[in-house]
């Protein structure tokens, strides 16, 4: 039932976004001020002759329009170069930050958009009662706090009442340890962070949720489906859910997509070695490469999400027919 | 948890390890030709695996690493003695090949960005026999046993010889002669570990593991010292978070002051566009009548900062000029100054002076010392009195930087920081004239200074291998800064680290912090289990316990223990508001 061609000219006008977006970070990052050896140049009492061989090194003294066509040639061929700060090849970095970015986010997504979904089904069910207003307000309330100062807060109680531990991913061991207790350990590192996360993340899902379902509430089906008898819950998920899931499922494509960017405020809190991070870092240094080719991975993850949402949406809703 | 194979930072029977957290820049390198920065987070690291023929002891003077003793056969010639049972970590013995094949491998890689600076002065280097080398230099070289062989990593020959490519050389395992072997690294900006070298030359290390923790927050870090997970913590606390740190059972504070100096910086470059009146020495000067650096160390630093009217950081000791004048604060004084110099005040309150010169100057700060902020304010405020309009701003680091080399500011506060030695000459070095050029080739120098007498100071200093002669130098030297108004010195701020010393001890004496760019070793080859073991049974458990009873609001700044009050009393005020409410759910329409 896929139609080939539709699916070819979608992912064709994907990889004309991906060179496109390339294109676009190409010349963003050089026209940030300041260039990536300047700072190292102070730091370090490297002579001026360095400085100047260091941009050669990596072709910063080429035309711009020469570098352009260099990292275009080098990404096409799976070349993403290396970072000018650490030498090391920038998929080398960009892979293991990704990899605990995703593991991290995406617990923290599903929980979010799980409890999301139910809270503020709940809340549109309930509308103006106790329950909603609390859950509202408070989703609210925590959605709008600094997520830095909601780390540093939750760090503190977990760390002096609970015992746990300050940050990072692992406990650093000496021995080999079972999988079992590097998963319990893992388990532990990610609970503050995860939580962190979870509150900052619930409340635009409850909204959204809660404002589609109070629409889907308003359609002339519903009062058919009730006139008709059917029961509270059936109502509410067959009719309610199906028909208010649909604007969902364009937020959580977009959300999870941009996820994969990192979560710079938390991993610094908890000092979790992730996408966030790495982008920062490479900012503050001017590392291009490294910025380039994480930039890259977060558009092809944005991008990647909304193909998927483009294709499952049929199935979600019949109606929307592919050509 | 108290699993039998995970070791948290605590001693536990026989298998000691020592976990130090570092919060300034994180480990990026495993491979020193690669390093960059010398104060970048493999430094530490580094010098960990590898040894150098000197390094420093406590005070930045130079003794014995891989090299017994040394001798200057010439001003220009220097022998070394090196030692006879050093190995490298794969067991094959060390010889004076090895530091041959070193320096000549730096001398031909003018890439290798922070290696290349240390062998700049030579010319070359030979092994006399199996154990000792001449090193033959350009020229007398001052620097050359307190700064350049500081940081000269010697790599093993057998190691290094056959690689193809030095630049991607990702150098995973790296093999050298130092007091520890390293195990692993988890990646970038997290942590490294290492076994102790128990071959080590100068004897083993007091302990059998050591972890270099990367944390990316003070904050993160004072919780994490205080819980026990790391033993010894640094290399800047803000002072905000001493009080959290002198609380906190089991923790020692230590304050060192730290080889750095904040600066006030005129821009005098004739050919940037910052102000033209600052290029007029009498409105620097007077302006300097207009910063009083003893209040701003309080201001800003609370008193953790020494202030200092000096361009060379207090704590390199008697480098420092005792009788270098400072401009007194005297804002009737610098008034008066500036009418002198032909500035008068307009109708608007601001100075106009010939040409038609309005003194509106901005007071740039950069993005990562956010805190110096409140010092430009507090100089904008003086200077308003004086009919200078100021106006204090936080530009980018990367902005700034830019703007610095390109000479596109009027005034600014900014560091100068020891590289990787409390040799004088790094902090003398960017007041030569030959360092005051435009993009695109820019030296060192953002005052602009030109003065032939200084730059002629500073050739024979780098020159004169006698300590007093060049102290005298040295010293002459910061007296002309100050007639030149170049900078206005303003303070040198302590070092704040933490310890458990209820865990571990033999912190070593000196002038420098335990824990600092260049000398991280000394602490490391001295620090021991306590010996009579207080806490044999430390876990998380008595770690809780014994926070739990110490001061309140701890790790907390009152600021944000309000705000979670208010949060609190927010959210209680919204059910309490809904619990009023009685109306009934719809149920569809």
């Amino acid at each position: 039932m896929v139609n080939v061609t539709y699916v070819a000219k979608k992912i064709l006008g994907l990889l004309v976004t991906i060179f496109l977006v390339l294109s676009f970070n190409f010349y963003l990052f050089r026209i940030l001020p300041g260039n990536p050896f300047t700072l190292l140049y102070r730091g370090a009492s490297l002579p001026p002759e360095a400085k100047r061989d260091l941009n050669a090194q990596f072709g910063l003294d080429q035309p711009l329009w020469v570098q352009y066509l260099i990292y275009m040639r080098n990404t096409a061929s799976g070349n993403f170069g290396i970072s000018y700060q650490t030498h090391a090849s920038v998929l080398g970095l960009v892979v293991p930050s990704l990899i605990n970015t995703v593991v991290l986010l995406s617990v923290a997504s599903a929980i979010s958009i799980g409890g999301g979904i139910l809270i503020g089904m709940i809340a549109a069910w309930r509308r103006g009662s106790r329950i909603d207003v609390t859950f509202s307000a408070a989703t609210l309330v925590m959605y709008s706090m600094p997520t830095f100062w909601l780390g540093l807060v939750l760090l503190f109680v977990g760390v002096i009442y609970l015992g746990l531990p300050v940050g990072e991913m692992w406990t650093i061991s000496f021995g080999t340890v079972d999988m079992l207790t590097q998963f319990a350990d893992l388990m532990r590192h990610m609970i503050l962070p995860l939580l962190t996360l979870v509150l900052g993340l619930v409340g635009q899902y409850v909204l959204v949720m809660k404002g589609a379902l109070l629409d889907v509430f308003t359609e002339d089906y519903m009062i058919t489906a009730r006139a008709k008898g059917i029961s509270n819950r059936k109502l509410l998920w067959d009719h309610g859910f199906r028909n208010a899931i649909l604007p969902m499922m364009t937020l959580v494509a977009l959300n999870l997509g941009l996820s994969i960017g990192g979560a710079i405020q938390t991993e610094t809190v908890f000092s979790w070695p992730g996408m966030g991070l790495l982008i920062y870092r490479s900012i503050l240094a001017r590392d291009y490469p490294v910025l380039q080719g994480a930039f890259l991975m977060v558009t092809i993850a944005v991008i990647f999400a909304n193909f998927i949402a483009d294709m499952l949406y049929p199935f979600l809703d019949p109606r929307v027919a592919s050509k | 948890m108290t699993s039998t194979t995970m070791q948290i930072g605590s001693v536990r029977g026989q298998n000691t390890t020592f976990t130090v957290g570092w919060a300034a820049a994180t480990m990026d390198t495993l491979n020193p030709t690669a390093m960059t920065l010398a104060d970048g987070g493999a430094y530490n690291v580094i010098h960990a695996i590898y040894d150098t023929l000197v390094r420093s002891d406590e005070n930045g003077s130079p003794i014995p690493g891989l090299s017994v003793s040394w001798t200057y056969k010439d001003p220009t010639t220097v022998d070394f003695q090196l030692v006879h049972n050093a190995t490298w970590h794969d067991g094959t013995p060390f010889t004076s090949d090895d530091v041959v094949f070193t320096i000549n491998l730096f001398l031909a890689h003018k890439e290798f960005p922070l290696m290349r600076t240390y062998v700049q002065t030579m010319k070359s280097v030979q092994a006399l026999d199996k154990y000792s080398i001449e090193i033959v230099t350009t020229k007398p070289d001052a620097t050359l046993m307190d700064f350049r062989l500081f940081g000269l990593i010697i790599l093993p020959k057998h190691i290094w010889e056959p690689i193809a490519n030095y630049t991607t050389y990702t150098n995973d395992n790296p093999i050298g002669t130092g007091p520890f072997k390293f195990v692993k690294w988890g990646g970038p900006n997290t942590f490294v570990q290492f076994d102790a070298n128990t071959n080590y030359f100068n004897g083993s290390p007091k302990f059998d593991h050591l972890v270099l923790r990367y944390f990316t927050s003070y904050n993160a870090m004072a919780l994490a010292i205080q819980s026990g997970e790391i033993d010894y913590a640094g290399p800047l606390f803000t002072p905000a978070l001493v009080p959290t740190l002198t609380s906190a059972s089991g923790v020692q504070v230590i304050t060192r002051p730290d080889p750095r100096y904040y600066y006030f910086d005129f821009n005098a470059y004739p050919g940037g566009s910052g102000n033209p009146a600052l290029r007029d020495k009498n409105v620097r000067i007077a302006l300097s009548h207009a910063i009083d650096n003893v209040a701003l160390s309080q201001v800003v630093w609370a008193g953790f900062a020494l202030p200092q009217n000096t361009t060379i950081p207090l704590a390199l000791g008697d480098w420092v000029n005792p009788n270098t004048p400072s401009y007194a604060f005297d804002l009737k004084l610098a008034a008066q100054m500036l009418d002198a110099a032909g500035y008068k005040v307009g109708s608007d309150g601001v100075r106009v002076g010939p040409n038609g010169v309005r003194l509106a100057l901005k007071i740039e700060v950069p993005s990562n010392y956010a805190e110096e902020y409140r010092a430009a304010q507090t100089i904008a405020n003086w200077w308003k009195q004086i009919g200078v309009d100021a106006t204090p701003m936080i530009t980018e680091i990367g902005a700034f930087a830019d703007n610095s080399v390109n000479w596109k500011f009027d005034t600014y506060i900014w560091v100068w920081s020891a590289g990787a030695t409390l040799d004088p000459d790094w902090f003398v070095s960017m007041f030569q004239s030959t360092e005051a050029q435009p993009a695109p080739n820019p030296g060192l120098s953002d005052s602009g200074m030109s003065n032939s007498t200084y730059d002629a100071l500073y050739q024979l200093q780098i020159s004169q291998t006698d300590p007093n002669q060049r102290r005298q130098t040295i010293w002459k030297m910061q007296d002309i800064i100050h007639q030149e108004a170049a900078y206005v010195g303003l303070y040198d701020p302590l070092a704040v680290q933490a310890f458990r010393s209820d865990r571990f001890m033999g912190i070593p004496a000196g002038k420098l912090p335990p824990l600092n760019q260049f000398a991280t070793n000394n602490l490391l080859l001295k620090i021991g289990p306590l010996s009579a073991p207080v806490a044999t049974s430390q876990t998380m458990a008595t770690s809780m316990t014994e926070s739990t009873t110490a001061a309140p609001a701890m790790g907390m700044s009152t600021e944000t223990l309000t705000a979670l009050v208010v949060a609190v009393v927010l959210i209680i005020a919204v059910v309490a508001f809904a619990a009023k409410r009685r109306k009934s759910p719809p149920k569809g329409r």
